[in-house]
């Protein structure tokens, strides 16, 4: 390491290269952290995660109780030892909150101004941030799974909605009403994701084990339906694929946004190229996965090799993606995870549990270097590097 | 002196440097760790042809092939590989769709041929049969068919499926969908599910529900176990249904803790 420091102090490598050996070897250090705790607030389970693109400063949770809440990830006062307060929450006696569990909260992707937060209430609520009150409230027939807004468009503001129906709607935030249905799936949609890469595609798993990519621009139906077998294409075949043996859970890209993995009931987890739908063939082994409804997991960004973060039971597991191997299981939570997010600048995991009654946070963080100061972060705007830096 | 540091491995970055274990150990199950077709040829040594009097192919299963190549990536690719080829066809096995048998191409067809015709001769299936092996075998070396590639593609009519279902070479998968099949393959299922029971039943019950590897092969299969404990043993290892700890007298075969 002190090599890499070197060699970039001297400008004889690319910055890049220690930032990513740096993350890679952060995450492959990852513990549970002794020092950092999360306020409790929730009274049940957590059932959602999301942390806000822009600064990573900022985390909302959402829980089986209704109850969404905001915190401060940041640690400004000097101790190592430090709890993230809450900043604010959407409590039980709040006029507008959801009245049965909370399932996805999402920041909007280019500020922290506004969150969006589904429910099994069959609502889609859109919350100002610095209010606290609902600016829009989108009403569907059937619960919902599941919602997911992309992170990259610029010419859209659509939000992808998964109900309990086999029909996936799409949002307009700025028209206020629904303005696009996928029909194609055939029973409930567990499960949406935009493409890091293409702002116009989607992907969304169904419970009858059928894995869609649509591109939202086309009229005609979805792109591919990814199937496990990789057979010959053909217009007809379409109705037999199966991404899964099972209902499939879970959906993530990879940051490049060019594979797809997939979580499934039948144990396994798939990798897919996101262009052509083919199944990469990477075994993962068994990944225990008995969640009646969508299973949050996450890859890392920024790390050399790029691993993937899976809730198993009441462990985190820990893949290499393109390889399939099996690094560790991330112990410390006494009932099972649900629900886990990757923060790339700190290479901090943080996940959830559902519990009955009690529930625990683990906060956990890398290793930490005694970093100097111009390691190079990507931050937007300009930020003074405070005391801060120095309690590394 | 760089050039050292290019290779991102995580190796060099592992914060604890994890003992390399030791691979001197004679494990009898891990004799195999080249190619996944050295693995296939090997296990179809495993199967018990006297048992079916030869009227089967001997057929191996895709989690026994984990268990002989530890890389499961690898042996998905390579196995996919050898499919495309020709050499292997894979099975759809009913009582788990992620259970996949492993046959060789010429066994397959050697057998068919043999054991169908002798069976229907002079029935009316006889000539759907032919057809089926001489035509779509070769071509098409998928899991699965679907309707249209057989109406159009192959030129069968719907009563030829109708009676190469019969026979046993298709299964119903879906509506226009069928899985290949091998022929008279219900008993061996029915002798695998019960052995696969029988065997896992043996570390159920075994104190703390672990058994030693050797200790388990030395013991008398019981009567359920028809094709073999070697077999079995391949088979639990690679399908993840027992965790393999390697301890100083041996594998030892554990259940899992959930």
């Amino acid at each position: 390491m002190l090599g890499f420091l070197s060699a970039r102090q001297t400008g004889l490598e690319d910055p890049l290269r220690l930032r990513r050996a740096e993350s890679t070897r952060r995450v492959l250090g990852l513990e549970l952290n002794k020092d950092r705790d999360i306020e409790r607030i929730h009274g049940s389970g957590v059932n959602t995660l999301d942390i806000e693109p822009v600064e990573a400063r900022y985390m909302l949770s959402g829980g089986s109780d209704g109850v969404i809440v905001l915190y401060d990830l940041e640690n400004s006062s000097r101790q190592p030892y430090y709890t993230c307060k809450a900043v604010c929450s959407v409590g039980r006696n709040h006029p507008d909150v959801h009245k049965y569990s909370v399932e996805t909260v999402q920041w909007y992707p280019h500020d922290t101004g506004m969150f969006t937060s589904s429910s099994f209430d069959k609502t889609l609520k859109v919350w100002d941030t610095n209010t606290l009150q609902t600016a829009d409230i989108f009403n569907f027939e059937e619960t919902v799974y599941s919602h997911h807004m992309s992170p990259v468009a610029t010419k859209h503001c659509l939000v992808a909605v998964g109900t309990r129906g086999p029909k996936v709607q799409l949002c307009d935030l700025k028209s206020g009403s629904c303005s696009h249905i996928l029909q194609g799936h055939r029973q409930e949609i567990l499960a949406v994701s935009w493409s890091p890469r293409c702002e116009y595609i989607l992907a969304t798993a169904s419970a009858d084990s059928r894995v869609k990519l649509w591109d939202v621009r086309r009229a005609s139906g979805c792109l591919f339906t990814l199937d496990q077998h990789n057979g010959k294409k053909s217009q007809a075949v379409e109705s037999a694929n199966t991404a899964h043996n099972g209902k499939v859970n879970g959906l993530c890209f990879t940051s490049d946004g060019l594979h797809l993995l997939t979580v499934g009931t039948d144990n396994r987890m798939r990798l897919w190229n996101s262009s052509n739908g083919e199944n990469t063939l990477v075994n993962y082994g068994k990944v225990c996965n008995d969640s009646r409804k969508a299973l949050k997991f996450t890859v890392s960004d920024g790390c050399s090799s790029e691993f993937v973060f899976v809730p198993y039971g009441s462990t985190i597991a820990v893949y290499t993606i393109y390889s399939g191997e099996q690094i560790t299981m991330l112990k410390g939570h006494y009932k099972s995870v649900d629900c886990c997010v990757f923060q790339s600048h700190f290479q901090r995991e943080t996940e959830h549990e559902r519990g009955r009654g009690r529930e625990r946070r683990r906060h956990r963080i890398g290793n930490r270097l005694q970093a100097p100061s111009h390691q190079p972060r990507a931050r937007r705007g300009a930020r003074t590097p405070g005391p801060r830096d120095r309690d590394l | 002196m760089s050039r050292k540091r290019h290779r991102l491995v995580p190796d060099s970055f592992g914060l604890k440097r994890r003992r390399e274990q030791g691979q001197a150990e004679a494990d009898p199950l891990r004799g195999e760790s080249g190619s996944a077709r050295a693995a296939v040829a090997e296990l179809v040594q495993l199967f018990p042809r006297g048992l079916f009097e030869d009227a089967l192919p001997p057929i191996a299963l895709r989690s026994q092939v984990y268990s002989l190549v530890p890389d499961r990536t690898a042996a998905d690719r390579q196995l996919k590989e050898l499919q495309e080829q020709g050499e292997i066809r894979i099975i759809q096995l009913g009582f788990d769709l992620d259970a996949h048998g492993i046959i060789f191409t010429e066994d397959y067809r050697t057998r068919v041929c043999v054991c169908v015709l002798k069976a229907c001769d002079g029935r009316p299936y006889a000539g759907a049969v032919q057809k089926f092996l001489a035509s779509v075998l070769p071509a098409c070396g998928d899991l699965s068919f679907q309707q249209d590639q057989m109406t159009q593609t192959f030129g069968f009519r719907d009563p030829e499926i109708t009676q190469l279902v019969n026979a046993g070479v298709l299964t119903v998968r879906d509506a226009g969908s069928w899985w290949l099949a091998v022929p008279g393959a219900g008993r061996f299922i029915k002798y695998f599910v019960k052995g696969r029971q029988a065997v896992l039943g043996m570390v159920r019950k075994a104190k703390y529900r672990e058994l030693l590897l050797s200790e388990l092969l030395g013991r008398r299969a019981p009567a359920a176990v028809r094709l073999g404990l070697t077999y079995h043993v391949h088979d639990l290892i690679g399908a993840q249904l027992v965790d393999c700890v390697s301890t100083t007298s041996g594998t030892l075969l554990r259940l899992p803790e959930t």
